[in-house]
C-alpha cells in the first residue's frame, strides 16, 4: 500500500470522524421514544361522536381537546380549554365561549367557531353512543370567528362539567367534511366519516392517531401542529393484551411500560419488584346488577320485593376482598358530590332477603339466567364476579344459570334493553352528581335498559327527580339527590355492589403518571426518566 | 393413466365436495340465532328503511334460504364476501392479514412434527421393542393425549414466565414494528429487509407455539411411520434385498423408506391442512393473530359472514391439501400410473 | 384417527382375532397401566367424587388462591373453592360427556353406515358425500360454530361433537357392510325370504359391532380432549362448573398459581393418555401391518 501524505491522512481520519458522527447521531434519531401500553382494548369507534367506552375515552384525549376541562389529577374545577373564557347567562340557558387563538388542527386549518358549532351538531345528529350527552342543548351558534354560544333547552347546573367528556372533542369541519362527514339534521344515515376518523384523527391534541387495528393495537404519534410544549415521547403505543396474566409478563419483561388491566391479586405479587411501580386509588366503576322491569323479561326480578331481596343476598363485603375497593351507597359513585358512601349502604342480611323472597311469592327461590360479558375491564374479571354472585344468591334459593356472552353482542342485548338479569359496570358519563340521573326513571340506564320508565314511577318520584335537574343551589341540590338515593337503595331494578380500586402497575421509570376519572390516563403526561 | 387424466378426474371430484361445503357452512351460519341485519348495519343505518332495503337485497335477506345461498354463492362469484360486523372490513382483507400468521406457525409446527415424528418412527421400527421403541411409542401417545392447552400453559409458565428461554404470546414483541409486508411472514419479510432482531424476536416467538403444535403431530406421524414402516419390512421385495445380503442401512435407506412414505405423505398433508386451517386453541392461548382465532371470535360475535368466510377457506384449504396429496399419490405409487 | 379408519377396514376376519384380544392385550404392560388409571377414574366418576372433602361449588373468598396445603390439597382457586374437591367431581363431567359423544356418535354413525352400504346405489352416494362434508372441517372449528349457533351449554357441545364424531363410524361400517353383504349366509338369508330389516339388524349389523366398539376406544380419548378444548375455549357447561378444560382456561390468568390449572390438566391428559394406551394395545392386533 502506498503510503498517504500526513496531511492527507489527516483529512481521511476527520472525515472518517465525521461520517461517525453523523451515524451514531442519525442512531440516536432512530431510537424513538416509545411508551407501550397493555390494554384490554374496548374500543367501539374512535369517532368521538360515535365512541363511548374507556378506551376510546384515553385516544380522544391524546388526540383531542374540549372547550373546558379538567384539572389533571381530578374533576374538583372546570378550567378553560380551547375556550380561553365563558360566560353563563343569568337564566342558566346561554353559555357563551370565546375561543383561543391562533390554535391550529393537525391538519393545518386553523380552530373557528364554525368547528365548535359542527362538532357539537355532528354528535347531536349522527346520533351514536354517546349522542344523548348533547341532548339538553337547543342551539348552537357561531357569534364570530372565536365566540360560540351554546343555548340550553332547560337550566342545567351540570352543564360545564359535562363538556370535558371526549365527546365533546373538537374537531376539524372542513376535513371531516372533505371525508364525508356533515352535521346535517340526518347525519344519522348521510354521515360517513366514521371509518375515516377511526384511521386517523381530526383534533387539536398533541398526538395524532397513525392506525387503529381493531383489537391488535392503536398508534398515536406526535401533532406536528401542536401549539404547547411537545409530549416527552414520540410515539405511543397501545397494544391490546385481554388477558391480565399477559399484561403482567409483559410488564415483567419490560415490554409494556404501563399494564392498565391487572387483577388486584396480580398488583400484590408484584410489589416490592423494584423495577415496576405500583399506583392505587378509588375508581369511579361501580359494578352493579340489573333487574328488569319488564316482567316479560325480567321475570320474578321484575318484582319489587325479590329485588330488594337480592340486594339483602349480596355478599358485598367477599367483593372487596377480590377486588379492593369500596361498596357504593347506590348507583352513584363514591367519590362524587354528594354520593352515600360504604357506611350507608345496605348490609347484607340473608334472613331478610329469604323473608322478602316469601313475601313476593318465591319462598324456594326461583331459576334465572344472568346476562354479563365475559370480559376483564381494569383487572376486574367479571366471569369471576359472576360466579360469586351465582354463590352469593344460591343461598337464598335462587338458581342463576350463568351466560356470559362475547362483549359487542352482550353490549347490544343490554342497549337495546333486552336483558331480563343482566350484570355490568358503569363509569360516569359525567363528573356530576347529575350522572345518578340515568339510574332513574328517565334516565339511560333505568328507561332504556331496564325498562324502569316515568310512566310507570310514582309522581312524588319523577317530581323530585324533576327538580333535582334543575336544582341551582348546591345545598338544596345535594339534599335532593339524597333523598333520590335512599329512595334508590329500597326500590328500583339496581343492586349495585362494588366499587374497586384502580391498580395500575408500571415501570419504575415512567414519571408523571395520574389516574383520571374523566379519561383514565393522559398519556401526554407520561416521561421516561433516563 | 397419463397424469393429465389422473389430474383432471381429481379435479372433477373437488368441486361437488367445495360445492357441498359452502352449502353446510351457510346453513351453520344461519342457524346463529342473531339478526344478520341488527348485527350488520350500524345502528344509526337502522331508522333508515331504504338502507335496511338495499342491505336485505344485497344479501337475498328478503328471499326464502335456499335463494339466499344462491345469492351468496353469486357474491362470491363476484369475489365479494361480505364485510365482517366485528372488524367492519371486507373479509378478503381479514383473511389476507390473518393467514399468513396462520401458514407461519403451521409450517413450523409441521416442520419440527415431521422432523420428530419420522425420526422417532424410523428409530423405533428398526429397533422394533427394543427399549427405543417403547420410548417412542409412549412419548407418541404422549404427544396426542396431553391437551394443547395444558402444554401450551406449562410452557409459558416454565419457559417464558419463569426461565425467559423463549418469547411469550404474540408474533413479534411489542416493541418492534412487523416488517415491510411482502409475503406476510414476519420471518421471510424481516430477511427480506435485512431485519435481524426482528427475525430472531419472529423465531423465538414461533418456538413454543410450534412445539406444542409439533409435539401433538410427531405422535401422529411417528406412530404412522413406524407401523408403515414394519409392513414394508415384512415385504417379499425387502427381504430379497436382505437376502441378497444387503446391508440394512442400505436395505432400509434403498428400499424400505421410500414405500413406507406413502401413507406417511398422506397424514402429513392432513395435518398440515388441519393446522392451516387454524389451531384455535394454540393461536388463542398464544394470542396468535391467525384464522384459528378469527374464526373463534367470529362464532362467538356471531359474525355471519366471517364464519362463512373462513368456512369457505378452510374448505379450500382442505380440499387444496388433498388434491396435492392425491397428486403425490400418483408419483409415489407406481400401481395408479399402471392402472 | 384416519390411519385407524384404514387399517381397519381392511382388517378382515374379525372374530378369528378377538378370540386371543384378551390374552394379548393383558401382556401389554401399557394395556395394563391404562386400564388401571381408567378404571380409577371410572370409579371416582361413580362413587369416588363422594370422598371429596368440600362442596366443588362451595366458595370462601377469605381462603382465595391458596397453594396446596393440609387442608386444601390442591390449593384453592380464585373464589377459594377446593381445587381437590373439583377435580374429584369434573370426573362426573368430563368423563361421561365424552362417552355419551363416542356412545351416540357411533350408534348414529353405525346406522348411517350400515344403510347407505346396504341400501348402495344413490343412498349411498348422498350419504358418504354428506359425510365427507362434515370430515371437511377440523373437528374444532365445525364443533365451536355449532356451539356457538346453539349457544353454549353442555348438551349443545355434546350435540356438536355428535355431530362432528359420526362421519368416520359411518365410513368405517359402511366399508364393512359392503363386504358382509355377498357373504353366503347373507344370500341366504334372502334367498329363504328374510326382510331387509331383518337381514340388516339380525345378520349384517352384529357383525359390524366389533369393529365399531374398537374404534370407539381407540376415539373415546379424542372425543375427550376435543369437548375439553371446547369448555377451555368457553363453549361448554356453565363457568362455575368444575369441568377440567373450564378449570384450565383460568390458568391463562393465574400462571403463577400452577396448583389451579396443573391439576385439571393433568387429570385430562392421564385418562386419555389410559384410554390410548388401552386403544393403541388394541391397535396392534388389529392392524395388519404391525402384526408379529
Amino acid at each position: 500500500m502506498k503510503r498517504l501524505h500526513v496531511g492527507k491522512r489527516a483529512a481521511l481520519l476527520l472525515a472518517l470522524l465525521v461520517i461517525a458522527l453523523l451515524a451514531s447521531g442519525l442512531a440516536v434519531a432512530q431510537e424513538e421514544k416509545v411508551l407501550v401500553i397493555g390494554h384490554a382494548e374496548s374500543t367501539d369507534s374512535l369517532d368521538p361522536a360515535r365512541g363511548y367506552t374507556q378506551t376510546t375515552g384515553f385516544i380522544l384525549r391524546a388526540t383531542y381537546e374540549t372547550l373546558v376541562d379538567f384539572p389533571d389529577t381530578d374533576a374538583s374545577a372546570i378550567e378553560p380549554g380551547l375556550a380561553s373564557s365563558w360566560e353563563v347567562s343569568d337564566d342558566g340557558l346561554v353559555y357563551t365561549f370565546k375561543l383561543q387563538e391562533g390554535v391550529v388542527f393537525a391538519s393545518g386549518n386553523p380552530l373557528t367557531a364554525a368547528d365548535v358549532v359542527f362538532s357539537i351538531n355532528r354528535l347531536k345528529n349522527v346520533k351514536g353512543s354517546p349522542s344523548f350527552l348533547a341532548n339538553s342543548i337547543a342551539k348552537v351558534e357561531a357569534l364570530d370567528d372565536l365566540t360560540v354560544a351554546i343555548t340550553l333547552a332547560e337550566a342545567d347546573p351540570s352543564f360545564l362539567s359535562s363538556l370535558p367528556n371526549n365527546a365533546f372533542s373538537i374537531t376539524d369541519s372542513k376535513l371531516i367534511q372533505e371525508n364525508g362527514g356533515t352535521d346535517a339534521a340526518d347525519a344519522d344515515t348521510t354521515d360517513t366519516a366514521e371509518n375515516f376518523l377511526n384511521s386517523t384523527s381530526a383534533g387539536t391534541g398533541p398526538y395524532v392517531l397513525e392506525s387503529w387495528e381493531r383489537q391488535v393495537q392503536t398508534t398515536l404519534v406526535r401533532n406536528p401542529n401542536w401549539r404547547g410544549e411537545p409530549p416527552y415521547f414520540d410515539r405511543v403505543i397501545v397494544t391490546n393484551i385481554p388477558e391480565p396474566a399477559t399484561q403482567k409478563v409483559a410488564l415483567e419483561a419490560g415490554d409494556i411500560d404501563l399494564a392498565l388491566d391487572l387483577t388486584a391479586d396480580q398488583i400484590k405479587s408484584l410489589e416490592g419488584n423494584p423495577a415496576i411501580s405500583i399506583y392505587r386509588g378509588p375508581s369511579n366503576i361501580v359494578h352493579f346488577l340489573l333487574m328488569n322491569q319488564n316482567p316479560e323479561l325480567g321475570g320474578p326480578v321484575s318484582n319489587p320485593k325479590v329485588q330488594l331481596a337480592i340486594r339483602y343476598a349480596l355478599d358485598y363485603e367477599g367483593y372487596q376482598e377480590l377486588w379492593g375497593g369500596v361498596q357504593p351507597g347506590t348507583n352513584l359513585a363514591v367519590g362524587l358530590a354528594g354520593a352515600l358512601g360504604p357506611d350507608q349502604a345496605l348490609k347484607r342480611d340473608l334472613d331478610k332477603a329469604k323473608a322478602l323472597l316469601a313475601e313476593a311469592g318465591y319462598p324456594d327461590g326461583f331459576e334465572i339466567t344472568l346476562n354479563y360479558p365475559d370480559f376483564s375491564f381494569q383487572g376486574v374479571n367479571m366471569n369471576t364476579n359472576a360466579q360469586k354472585i351465582q354463590a352469593d344468591l344460591a343461598e337464598v334459593g335462587i338458581k342463576v344459570t350463568l351466560n356470559p356472552g362475547e362483549l359487542q353482542v352482550s353490549l347490544q342485548d343490554y342497549r337495546s334493553g333486552k336483558q331480563g338479569f343482566g350484570y355490568w359496570f358503569w363509569g360516569p358519563d359525567k363528573l356530576d352528581p347529575v350522572d345518578f340521573l340515568a339510574f332513574l326513571p328517565g334516565g339511560k340506564v333505568a328507561t332504556e335498559r331496564a325498562n324502569w320508565t316515568p310512566e310507570i314511577a310514582p309522581a312524588e318520584l319523577n317530581e323530585l327527580i324533576a327538580r333535582a335537574r334543575t336544582e341551582s343551589d348546591q345545598d338544596k341540590r345535594l339534599e335532593l339527590y339524597r333523598q333520590l338515593q335512599e329512595y334508590a337503595q329500597q326500590n328500583g331494578p339496581f343492586a349495585p355492589f362494588n366499587q374497586p380500586d384502580i391498580q395500575t402497575a408500571f415501570r419504575a421509570n415512567i414519571q408523571g403518571y395520574v389516574w383520571h376519572p374523566q379519561w383514565l390516563i393522559d398519556v401526554a403526561l407520561l416521561s421516561r426518566s433516563e | 393413466m397419463p397424469f393429465y387424466l389422473y389430474f383432471l378426474r381429481r379435479l372433477l371430484f373437488v368441486i361437488p365436495t367445495l360445492l357441498g361445503i359452502t352449502l353446510v357452512a351457510f346453513i351453520i351460519a344461519r342457524a346463529v340465532p342473531a339478526d344478520p341485519i341488527n348485527a350488520n348495519l350500524p345502528q344509526s343505518a337502522l331508522n333508515d328503511e331504504r338502507i335496511i332495503a338495499a342491505f336485505r337485497q344485497k344479501w337475498g335477506l328478503d328471499k326464502p334460504p335456499h335463494e339466499q345461498y344462491l345469492t351468496y354463492m353469486a357474491n362470491l362469484l363476484q369475489g365479494d364476501m361480505g364485510v365482517s360486523i366485528k372488524t367492519r372490513k371486507p373479509i378478503l382483507d381479514d383473511i389476507r392479514q390473518f393467514l399468513p400468521a396462520t401458514i407461519e406457525l403451521a409450517t413450523f409446527g409441521i416442520v419440527l412434527g415431521v422432523l420428530m415424528g419420522v425420526g422417532f418412527g424410523v428409530v423405533s421400527a428398526v429397533w422394533r421393542n427394543s427399549l427405543v421403541d417403547y420410548f417412542v411409542r409412549v412419548f407418541a401417545l404422549v404427544g396426542v393425549s396431553f391437551p394443547v392447552f395444558l402444554l401450551a400453559l406449562l410452557g409459558l409458565s416454565v419457559l417464558y414466565a419463569q426461565l425467559g428461554l423463549v418469547a411469550g404470546p404474540g408474533r413479534l414483541s411489542i416493541t418492534l414494528r412487523p416488517p415491510p409486508t411482502v409475503t406476510g411472514l414476519f420471518t421471510i419479510d424481516s430477511l427480506l429487509a435485512g431485519q435481524w432482531r426482528t427475525f430472531s424476536d419472529a423465531i423465538s416467538h414461533l418456538i413454543l407455539p410450534s412445539l406444542v403444535l409439533g409435539s401433538y403431530v410427531s405422535g401422529v406421524i411417528a406412530r404412522i411411520t413406524r407401523s408403515s414402516l414394519l409392513e414394508v419390512m415384512g415385504m417379499d421385495y425387502v427381504r430379497t434385498a436382505r437376502a441378497k445380503g444387503l446391508r440394512e442401512r442400505v436395505v432400509i435407506r434403498k428400499h424400505a423408506l421410500a414405500n413406507a412414505l406413502i401413507p406417511v405423505v398422506t397424514v402429513i398433508g392432513l395435518s398440515y391442512g388441519s393446522l392451516l386451517s387454524g389451531a384455535v386453541l394454540t393461536e388463542s392461548i398464544f394470542a396468535w393473530p391467525g384464522i384459528g382465532r378469527y374464526m373463534f371470535r367470529a362464532s362467538t360475535s356471531q359474525d355471519f359472514p366471517a364464519i362463512m368466510g373462513v368456512s369457505l377457506l378452510i374448505a379450500a384449504i382442505y380440499v387444496g391439501v388433498n388434491f396435492v396429496v392425491d397428486l403425490l399419490y400418483y408419483f409415489l405409487d407406481p400401481r395408479i400410473r399402471l392402472a | 384417527m384416519t390411519s385407524s379408519t384404514i387399517s381397519l377396514t381392511r382388517a378382515s376376519g374379525w372374530r378369528d382375532r378377538l378370540g386371543d384380544t384378551r390374552r394379548t392385550l393383558l401382556r401389554n404392560p401399557l394395556v395394563l397401566i391404562g386400564l388401571v388409571v381408567a378404571g380409577i377414574w371410572l370409579v371416582i366418576g361413580l362413587v369416588g367424587y363422594r370422598i371429596a372433602p368440600n362442596d366443588p361449588l362451595q366458595q370462601d373468598v377469605r381462603a382465595r388462591l391458596q397453594p396446596p396445603s393440609e387442608s386444601f390439597r390442591f390449593g384453592t382457586d380464585e373464589l377459594g373453592r377446593d381445587v381437590f374437591s373439583r377435580v374429584l367431581h369434573g370426573a362426573r363431567i368430563t368423563i361421561p360427556a365424552g362417552i355419551a359423544v363416542i356412545i351416540i356418535g357411533s350408534t348414529l354413525g353405525t346406522l348411517i353406515g350400515a344403510l347407505a352400504g346396504y341400501l348402495g346405489g344413490l343412498w349411498d352416494e348422498i350419504l358418504m358425500r354428506l359425510s365427507e362434508l362434515f370430515m371437511a372441517f377440523p373437528t374444532i372449528i365445525l364443533a365451536m360454530a355449532i356451539t356457538a349457533a346453539l349457544g353454549p351449554d353442555i348438551r349443545n357441545a355434546i350435540l356438536a361433537l355428535v355431530i362432528v364424531w359420526w362421519p368416520s363410524y359411518a365410513r368405517l361400517i359402511r366399508g364393512l357392510v359392503l363386504e358382509i353383504k355377498t357373504k353366503e349366509y347373507v344370500e341366504g338369508a334372502r334367498m329363504v325370504g328374510a326382510t331387509d330389516a331383518y337381514i340388516l339388524f339380525r345378520t349384517v349389523l352384529p357383525n359390524c359391532v366389533s369393529p365399531a366398539i374398537v374404534l370407539a376406544t381407540l376415539d373415546i380419548g379424542n372425543a375427550i380432549l376435543t369437548f375439553a378444548g371446547l369448555s377451555f375455549l368457553g363453549l361448554g357447561p356453565d363457568p362455575s362448573s368444575p369441568e377440567w378444560g373450564r378449570m384450565v382456561s383460568i390458568g391463562i390468568d393465574f400462571f403463577d398459581q400452577w396448583w389451579m390449572w396443573l391439576y385439571p390438566g393433568l387429570s385430562i391428559a392421564s385418562l386419555v393418555l389410559a384410554f390410548n394406551f388401552i386403544g393403541d394395545g388394541l391397535r396392534d392386533i388389529f392392524d395388519p401391518r404391525t402384526k408379529k
